[in-house]
């Protein structure tokens, strides 16, 4: 029996990448699976004031920083919530508020260090033990990162690829997602999924036995209700609209090939598992920012689930 | 955080409207369902009302301030349940939330059912000339069960509808609802008292048959029951005595928070705080505003003596019906101001909204907290299950036939001695104090946060905010647990606190009540039962229930 420990969304945040990589030992998985969302979304600058004076903004609250063990305990703070420090002086923010494409190069750089950091630290745990790990980065994750997980040797990129997974299951993965409001890295249209989706299950030897590693869920699964958004990407009704907003074109492939387990993320409030049809569908949801690690933990049979749990961790 | 530094990615919303949460806000502590519902049982007390509504209100700053501190620091979490098991670990969080928000909403279910009635059948059927249908709405057993199901299936359409469609219905009937009850403190505040004496005789008369002399009737009726409770003034302690009654109406600024969208930062807190506190000042202005007019046209007096005069009877002290022999709906009252059937027939409906926008309350929270349960494997897979139109089926299953049943225990008084007094239609306020104790669980952990989830606490948009080196989440944790403990302390002990160990005290569902304790005490067994056997059955199943729970190791 395979038994796969799935997380998802965890959004450049150090404390939950960190977990995950211990999970399969914590939990008695042998397989770890990350199903996309990788990378933070902001980057906080640590002000330099000179000597060792610091001035950082943390969620709308100022920090001065005076000491080094101060300067440490805030990086780690920072980077606990999924951003990234980025030192600099009050000269260089007034050029970066001028030229904000700059803020692009930033992100991409320190996005990509911190990516690198998480495959060296895999490599090194995990070195010397059998667990397996998959990865498919998701939509809000750039293309570059993928060359930095190919070169990992312990973390293995998946996306677009049937993935033997054990005697019994092949694993399809995707991380693209369909249209956002946000104009994200991986997204497109219902029927560019559709095709992207077929691509691997014609390639499925045993369809029935597959896992879906997909990041958007099924649209009106339950997996993927998220508040509805006015024009001006505000939540309407104060978020108590829930509206569904996930992938019709998966929908139907799940209808159509009737795949035994369907992993997702995406919607970090849609934690849930739900059926279509026979199919197990699992949205672990995610708690990145407080540096916990939802997950799912999923026992596979020969043609069933023996027994899955969603986790936090 | 400058927008400067965060990158287009999926969910970066902006804030969401102040308006719109306090609508929500507004709606859950409802000034016309919950509001005019409890004052009109407070007509024994010796605090005055205006008095009791600000000290009350003062304290649940405290509560509002506990909640937008916890979804500050663990947004969109799940509420009570996940907040206390992450914070106390074990069952706790699970059986009180359990209990609190899912179990407890079982025994509002005939509550909802009788506001029904009170607020839209009786009176909308006596002003539309159907006085015999009225009547019979009014009366005790089967109306109260007949409109307890109508209730249910509302809510159930509420349900099936979706939380969208009913977003939308709450806001609409907000602006109806207010429009209503804008005509009625205008109608209070313009009318005179001889006009409403005159009124309340010919429309008692006219719509359900009362014998004339009404008015007098309803004043010796009145203070026969004892009708005693102020507008204003008594002593700090007789106030405090109204409280344990009166948060039936006002404990619930927070009911729709734990929705509210991810918070980056002291503005988004503030947001939070702001559209429940604004709710909660407004709610409680109106409140005296309401209490004003009422005093300026029907007579504080006698407003209370209608009050002592109805729920004398339907408790079961006195065996004759009233001289009004409806409940005294304040908004009836006030249409009793005019004879134009017209007027009185649209404000009724415009009223009516007030309840409509409110009800969808009772199973939405209910079906979130078994859908999380169900996810967390403590309860079978199948009871989150969705139907072919996207209803959960199941879960509203578990809501509702647990729901008749204590609906029917309710309606038919069972239990009630041979003289009718006692039974389980006393247990109204335990309907509170279920979800009291659930809070009181979550103020507690809300003191404790910062001390046990240090890290946690320090990375959250409330790390600053602190009083003399204190968090402000301890502090408002303290006072609003104080103040929940002073609650739960007066209604379970309230023979020995205020009527010498004699009678049912002042709130009904002290240790004395059997009904009361036992409906507690089962709901308690019952989530236990519900954690333990299953945390044993997945056990069997290859899942530590403990395990997938604690936190994984970083290192």
């Amino acid at each position: 029996m395979t038994t796969i420990f799935f997380a998802t969304d965890i959004h450049g945040s150090d404390i939950c990448w960190s977990k995950f990589l211990n999970a399969g030992k914590f939990y008695g998985a042998d397989t770890l699976i990350l199903g996309g969302d990788m990378t933070g979304k902001a980057v906080v600058p640590f002000i330099h004031q000179g000597g060792d004076h610091y001035r950082v903004t943390l969620l709308e609250q100022v920090y001065d920083i005076t000491t080094e063990e101060e300067l440490k305990e805030m990086t780690k703070r920072v980077r606990s919530r999924g951003y990234y420090p980025y030192n600099t002086n009050p000269d260089e923010l007034i050029d970066l508020q001028n030229k904000p494409e700059l803020v692009h190069d930033i992100f991409r750089a320190e996005v990509l260090r911190v990516v690198q950091q998480w495959m060296d630290l895999a490599d090194k745990k995990l070195d010397g033990t059998d667990m397996k790990v998959y990865c498919s980065p998701g939509n809000d994750d750039m293309a570059e990162v993928d060359e930095i997980i190919r070169s990992s040797r312990r973390v293995l990129l998946v996306e677009g690829q049937v993935t033997q997974l054990d005697a019994h299951h092949e694993m399809i993965a995707s991380g693209w997602s369909n249209r956002t409001p946000w104009d994200t890295e991986r997204e497109e249209d219902e029927d560019q999924l559709a095709a992207r989706y077929e691509a691997m299950i014609s390639k499925l030897k045993d369809p029935h036995n597959a896992i879906f590693n997909v990041h958007v869920p099924p649209y009106k699964s339950g997996l993927d209700e998220a508040p509805e958004l006015d024009k001006d990407l505000r939540p309407v009704l104060a978020g108590n609209s829930m509206i569904p907003v996930g992938s019709t074109a998966l929908r139907a492939a799940i209808e159509k090939t009737k795949p035994l387990l369907s992993l997702h993320g995406h919607i970090h409030e849609g934690r849930g598992s739900t059926r279509i049809g026979k199919t197990l569908c699992i949205n672990p949801g995610s708690m990145y920012e407080q540096g916990t690690l939802l997950g799912a933990i999923v026992k596979l049979g020969k043609n069933k689930i023996e027994n899955y749990v969603l986790t936090s961790g | 955080m400058s927008n400067l530094f965060v990158r287009k990615a999926t969910g970066m919303v902006r804030s969401w409207s102040v308006f719109d949460a306090f609508i929500y806000a507004f709606f859950s502590i409802n000034i016309v369902t919950l509001g005019f519902y409890s004052f009109s049982q407070m007509y024994f007390f010796g605090g005055g009302m205006i008095n009791a509504l600000v000290l009350s209100a003062v304290f649940l700053i405290f509560e509002i301030i506990v909640y937008s501190s916890l979804i500050a620091v663990m947004p969109r979490s799940g509420g009570d349940y996940v907040w206390m098991t992450r914070i106390f670990g074990g069952g706790a969080g699970f059986i009180l939330s359990i209990t609190g928000w899912w179990f407890t909403l079982w025994l509002w279910t005939p509550i909802y059912g009788d506001m029904l009635r009170q607020f839209v059948l009786t009176p909308l059927l006596g002003v539309l000339g159907q006085k015999d249908l009225a009547l019979w709405f009014s009366g005790k057993g089967t109306p109260l069960f007949v409109s307890t199901m109508i209730a249910i299936a509302f809510v159930s359409v509420v349900i099936a509808l979706g939380m969208k469609t009913y977003a939308r219905v709450q806001k609409y009937s907000f602006y109806a609802g207010m429009l209503g009850l804008l005509i009625i403190i205008i109608m209070l505040f313009t009318g005179s008292h001889e006009s409403f004496k005159a009124g309340f005789d010919a429309n008692a008369t006219a719509l359900f048959g009362a014998s004339s002399g009404a008015y007098d009737a309803t004043v010796k009726a009145g203070t026969d029951a004892g009708a005693t409770t102020p507008i204003s003034g008594g002593t700090l302690n007789l106030v405090f005595l109204t409280l344990p009654w009166l948060v039936f109406f006002n404990l619930w600024p927070n009911w729709g928070a734990t929705l509210y969208g991810e918070v980056r930062g002291a503005t988004d807190y503030k947001r939070n705080f702001s559209g429940m506190a604004w709710a909660l000042g407004s709610v409680t202005v109106l409140g005296i505003v309401f209490f004003l007019g009422v005093s300026k046209t029907i007579g504080w007096d006698f407003y209370m003596q209608g009050n002592g005069a109805w729920w004398n009877y339907a408790w079961g002290y006195v065996t004759n019906i009233p001289p009004l022999p409806v409940w005294p709906y304040p908004a009836l009252l006030a249409v009793f101001l005019t004879s134009n059937r017209l007027v009185q027939i649209v404000v009724i409906l415009l009223m009516s909204f007030w309840w409509f926008g409110w009800a969808g309350t009772l199973f939405l929270s209910s079906t979130r907290v078994i859908f999380a349960a169900a996810f967390d494997r403590l309860l079978p897979e199948k009871v989150a299950e969705l139907n072919s139109n996207g209803t959960p089926i199941n879960a509203m299953l578990l809501m509702v036939l647990p729901a008749i049943l204590v609906s029917y225990l309710y309606a038919y008084n069972v239990g009630a001695a041979a003289d009718g007094t006692g039974g389980f239609y006393t247990v109204t306020l335990a309907a509170t104090q279920g979800i009291a104790i659930m809070y009181f669980g979550t103020a507690i952990a809300a003191i404790i946060l910062p001390y046990k989830k240090k890290e946690l606490f320090n990375a959250s948009p409330i790390a600053q905010m602190k009083v003399a080196g204190i968090p402000m989440i301890t502090i408002a944790g303290v006072i609003f647990g104080g103040f929940l403990a002073f609650l739960l302390v007066e209604w379970m002990f309230d023979p020995w606190l205020n009527s010498g160990g004699e009678g049912p005290g002042l709130y009904g569902i002290s240790f004395k009540n059997t009904w009361s304790i036992a409906f507690l005490l089962g709901c308690y067994v019952l989530s236990a039962i519900i954690y333990y056997g299953f945390k044993a059955y997945r056990k069997q199943g290859g899942i530590d229930m403990d395990q997938v729970q604690k936190e994984i190791p970083v290192e």
